[in-house]
């Protein structure tokens, strides 16, 4: 990947008086609308929980827990000089290959498949923390390509960085994930100004390569997958199944929601709707004022997501702020549009609102790391 | 917000890109979230409020439905009665992923890998195979032990969302023997369920995968019913609505074969299996008055019951890769050169045609000359001037290839299509080939530039040789027809369908393909010629046992030369026997009788690649008219089927 150079962050920058400084231009609305989120997202969690939420091991009682490593993330992230990850990024780079790599060899999933890597009492999705640290690295390529971000090269050059996690993660099997780090290089060579004829031309050359991943690469479970987003009511006892059920939970919320765990249309037949359908839940209990309000807030969040990038005067820091806003618009229509039954299955979660440890955990580093850019805003990394 | 899009935002002297660029690029990506969820937003307004009550019904019918009543599935028997199959409960554990605690799901798995000795990834695989509803029940194993049965119904407590449950397998009686021609069952695979789903198929299934147990699948199967029920929100049967159509049990099949004659076939080609050392056989008996077959022996056999037991991929693997191919019924699957067996057609056309009349001589030598090539026969010297029942005895191919020659091989095509070469026989069995049968038109399609039949290749053709393919169900039915005075019927593997009670609801009448077109006088001379194949001694002592015997045999050439130029070759041996079997005093030499179309036993013996210094065919159709007969004398003889080129040496 080129010569990425070593490029010390300046220590003075971690000085005391720096880092109060620093607190004073803390982006306020960007952690509020996450907060709001994430209360969202634990709202369900407890609702989710059936007969007793306060019980230990529940997916409310988890999440608080996970809420409170995911709030001491946020804050040391947000601390953390972010430039330093540009400093460092070969180590990023190699901490995020490892984790995926670590997957595949130890970790367990649903019927054969690798994904979660179990930690003592946890399983922790390290698919999910990938996605954070290849933003990173494909940020800190293209601050490096700063001065012919409109080449070829530059495109080439983050793809050649982003071909290795996507390839280990599609071989866990898990192509949502492998989708959203397409997303994330995307959201960033287009923030930072890559040549947009030759980034249409990549996209193209995707899409000619898809009946090849089509016939090779997908696994039957997949296609069943995409193909029943087609016409879910043809197989409404299979794979059109969750979809048909997603729908009519949702319908069921009507304008004003039957109210916290009020919700029964989805609790007897989703499934899996504590973990990627559980936008259905939203709609159904909080109607449609909740789920719009889900969607207004993550619209304001992605509003500042890219005004902090946009503000930074720092190539590394906008291409990561694009790069992250890519993979929440992403997942956000993939996600969302997948309950409506407007985008086909393909287990992408929710940020903040679907339960899991690894996905909050990745949200918050990358909003804190954001946070980071946001408050040195107006230094350029090297 | 406000952006001074006058202030650089990069280095201008750096960046080729200029802020204005970059800032159309924000304007455009504040677009795209704005679009995406004002379309979700739209969405679901639409779901929630303005069409709530469509989307909604769509859920409220899965409360009603329908499930599946299944029945037995019938049995299959012999000719005489003798029950070939039968249905064994076995253990079968099912799995409701559903009603697994998501926290108590590892451990379960983990239990249950252990007692069934299964890998932890193989059940997950299976769990993660079912797209619908989690309450729908998945088959973990089958054929579980009884011990183990009993621990997981105990443990149940243990085991949430595990069940035992008892469901028929077939256990096949006789194995090997009639393997080939039963078939097995499996399971329905998922691109069988697709398509059969509608026909009252459920993903658990199991299904007629060869065989009879293929061909027959709709009657054994029977007619599975169907309740309206009513679900409970978790998708479980609450109650039985009513039913929408009785459960019909399968019905029973009653094959042709006899297990005796069976018995026999087997019995004689496994010894000649095993003097000759053949790696692959087929003995064929058939009776020739309705193209009921009596006994289908091809060797090696599989063992159907680790079919139905559900083999593994490894053994299967193992199975499709044996060089002998004990999966494929070499009886119909396979296409072989006829050899001498063949002459049948070239004699019999040329007679009907006029082309030689039963008197005509034609001079045999030890080779004649075809467009300038030199075509050997068999016999060094010939027997001089020869008339067709000479020619067809001591199975001339000097003699046959002038036939062949006058006859012209579209004509020899077209007879050998009316004895039933080159179409299916329409046996009611699967895989079946339909052989090769040389014409102009057909050498033209398959050479480019197209080519006609060169008169060598026709005079080839003409001793079964060359392009010839038949499979032996082909030949033995020309045979029969022969034998039966020129009826060509469709051979047949089950005469009477049979319903639970035992009463028989549908008889399987025998079926006429053609009446030959052919002189019944012409039929009786190649009958008459058949015997005098034995009573020449071209069969040596074959002719000596007390049952008339008139047939052809044949050895057919294959493949590539060997070191001393020698082909290796097959062995034929095909051959009926009249009504009155034993010899009789007024009738010594059995012409009387062969001249009649009485017989009701046509059989057929093939050696794969014998190689030996006899023919081995015969040897083998010599130990089965023992056996049949009764016949207490041993005729065999084991010194010719010592391997050695009985050609060329």
């Amino acid at each position: 990947m080129g010569t990425l150079r070593l490029q010390p962050a300046r220590l003075a920058g971690l000085s005391p008086r720096a880092v109060s400084r620093a607190w004073t231009v803390f982006d306020i609305q960007l952690a509020v609308y996450a907060t709001a989120l994430v209360v969202i997202g634990l709202l369900m969690a407890f609702t989710n929980s059936g007969d007793d939420p306060l019980e230990a091991g529940s997916l409310f009682t988890r999440g608080l827990m996970w809420l409170a490593i995911a709030i001491m993330v946020f804050t040391v992230a947000a601390a953390f000089d972010y430039r330093w990850a540009r400093t460092f990024v070969w180590l990023v780079y190699l901490i995020d290959i490892g984790f995926l790599v670590m997957t595949l060899a130890i970790g367990t999933g649903v019927g054969g498949t690798s994904r979660w890597v179990t930690l003592g009492p946890l399983q922790f999705q390290f698919s999910e923390m990938a996605k954070v640290l290849t933003a990173l690295t494909i940020a800190a390529w293209l601050a490096h390509r700063q001065t012919r971000i409109d080449g070829f090269g530059t495109i080439l050059g983050a793809a050649v960085i982003v071909a290795p996690p996507l390839g280990l993660v599609l071989i866990q099997p898990d192509l949502g994930t492998s989708l959203v780090l397409g997303a994330i290089l995307f959201g960033a060579l287009f923030m930072s100004g890559a040549s947009l004829r030759w980034l249409a031309a990549g996209i193209v050359m995707v899409l000619a390569a898809f009946p090849v991943v089509w016939t090779s690469v997908l696994k039957d479970y997949q296609k069943e997958r995409l193909i029943s987003f087609l016409d879910p009511a043809a197989d409404a006892q299979g794979a059109g199944y969750q979809l048909i059920q997603s729908q009519a939970a949702v319908s069921s919320g009507g304008l004003f929601g039957r109210g916290l765990t009020n919700g029964q249309q989805g609790a007897a037949y989703l499934p899996v709707q504590s973990t990627d359908f559980v936008f259905s839940r939203v709609g159904e209990e909080l109607g449609f004022l909740g789920g719009a309000l889900v969607l207004v807030l993550f619209a304001l969040l992605l509003w500042r997501v890219l005004t902090i990038g946009w503000r930074c005067r720092d190539p590394f820091g906008l291409a990561f702020a694009g790069g992250v806003a890519g993979m929440l618009l992403f997942q956000l229509l993939v996600n969302v549009g997948m309950v409506l039954g407007v985008m086909p299955i393909t287990g992408i979660p929710l940020p903040f609102i679907t339960h899991g440890g690894a996905s909050l955990i990745s949200t918050a580093l990358a909003l804190g790391l954001l946070e980071s850019i946001a408050m040195r805003q107006g230094k350029p990394s090297g | 917000m406000s952006v001074n899009t006058d202030r650089p935002l990069l280095d201008p002297n750096a960046g080729t890109v200029t802020p204005r660029q970059l800032w159309r690029r924000f304007l455009v990506f504040g677009i795209a979230i704005v679009l995406v969820v004002a379309g979700l937003g739209l969405r679901l307004f639409q779901l929630q409020v303005a069409e709530a009550d469509r989307f909604q019904a769509l859920a409220v019918q899965r409360r009603q439905g329908t499930a599946a009543v299944p029945v037995t599935r019938g049995l299959i028997y012999d000719r005489k009665g003798r029950q070939l199959v039968e249905n064994v409960p076995v253990f079968v554990v099912r799995m409701v992923p559903g009603e697994i605690p998501y926290e108590q799901r590892d451990a379960v798995v983990e239990r249950l890998a252990t007692l069934l000795d299964m890998d932890r990834l193989r059940i997950y695989q299976i769990m993660d195979q079912v797209m619908g509803s989690s309450f729908e029940p998945l088959t973990i194993a089958r054929g579980v032990s009884t011990q183990v049965a009993r621990v997981i119904a105990e443990e149940h407590l243990g085991l949430p969302g595990i069940s035992v449950e008892v469901e028929a397998r077939r256990r096949y009686r006789y194995g090997k023997l009639v393997s080939h021609i039963l078939g097995w069952t499996g399971r329905v695979t998922p691109e069988e369920h697709g398509r059969l789903a509608s026909e009252g198929y459920l993903a658990s299934d199991t299904i007629g995968k060869a065989g009879v147990e293929l061909t027959f699948e709709r009657q054994l199967r029977g007619t599975y019913g169907l309740d309206e029920v009513q679900r409970d929100a978790a998708g479980r049967v609450t109650s039985t609505l009513r039913t929408l159509r009785e459960p019909v049990a399968g019905d029973s099949i009653e094959l042709t074969i006899d297990l005796e004659i069976q018995r026999e076939a087997q019995k004689a080609l496994e010894w000649g299996m095993r003097a000759a050392k053949l790696q692959r056989g087929v003995f064929l008996v058939m009776n020739p008055q309705n193209g009921e077959i009596l006994a289908m022996v091809s060797l090696p056999a599989y063992d159907n019951n680790e079919f139905a037991r559900g083999v593994t991929t490894q053994r299967y693997r193992k199975l499709a890769r044996d060089p002998n191919r004990p999966l494929i019924n070499l009886a119909i699957s396979e296409q072989l050169p006829p050899g001498s067996t063949y002459k049948l057609i070239t004699g019999i056309g040329a007679l009907q045609d006029r082309k030689i009349l039963p008197s005509t001589r034609i001079r045999t030598a030890g080779h004649i000359m075809v467009a300038g090539t030199r075509m050997n026969d068999w016999h060094s010297y010939g027997w001089g001037h020869i008339d067709i029942y000479g020619g067809f005895a001591h199975s001339s191919d000097t003699f046959f290839y002038q036939v062949a020659l006058r006859l012209g091989v579209d004509r020899l095509a077209y007879w050998a299509h009316e004895f039933g070469f080159g179409r299916k026989t329409g046996v009611d069995l699967p895989g079946e080939t339909v052989g090769t049968v040389p014409t102009h038109a057909w050498k033209r399609s398959i050479t480019n530039p197209p080519q006609p039949v060169y008169p060598g290749e026709t005079a080839q053709a003409g001793i079964g040789q060359g392009y010839d393919m038949v499979t032996p169900l082909q030949l033995i039915n020309a045979y029969s027809a022969l034998a039966n005075g020129g009826t060509l019927y469709r051979p047949q593997l089950v005469r009477r369908i049979r319903d639970t009670n035992g009463e028989v609801i549908r008889t399987i009448k025998p079926e006429v393909i053609r009446k030959l077109p052919i002189d019944a006088s012409l039929l009786k001379v190649m009958r008459v010629a058949s015997r005098h194949v034995l009573t020449s001694r071209h069969t040596l002592n074959f002719v000596d046992m007390p049952v008339v015997v008139a047939g052809k045999s044949g050895t057919a050439e294959y493949g590539v030369r060997d070191s001393k130029g020698r082909l290796p070759f097959h062995s034929w041996f095909v051959g009926f026997v009249p009504r009155e079997a034993r010899k009789k005093a007024g009738d010594p030499n059995g012409y009387k009788a062969v001249q009649r179309t009485d017989s009701e036993l046509v059989f057929l013996a093939f050696a794969h690649d014998s190689r030996t210094r006899g023919n081995a065919a015969i040897e083998i159709s010599k130990y089965f008219i023992q056996l049949h007969y009764g016949v207490k004398k041993d005729y065999r003889n084991p010194e010719l089927m010592i391997k050695g080129n009985f050609y060329g040496q």
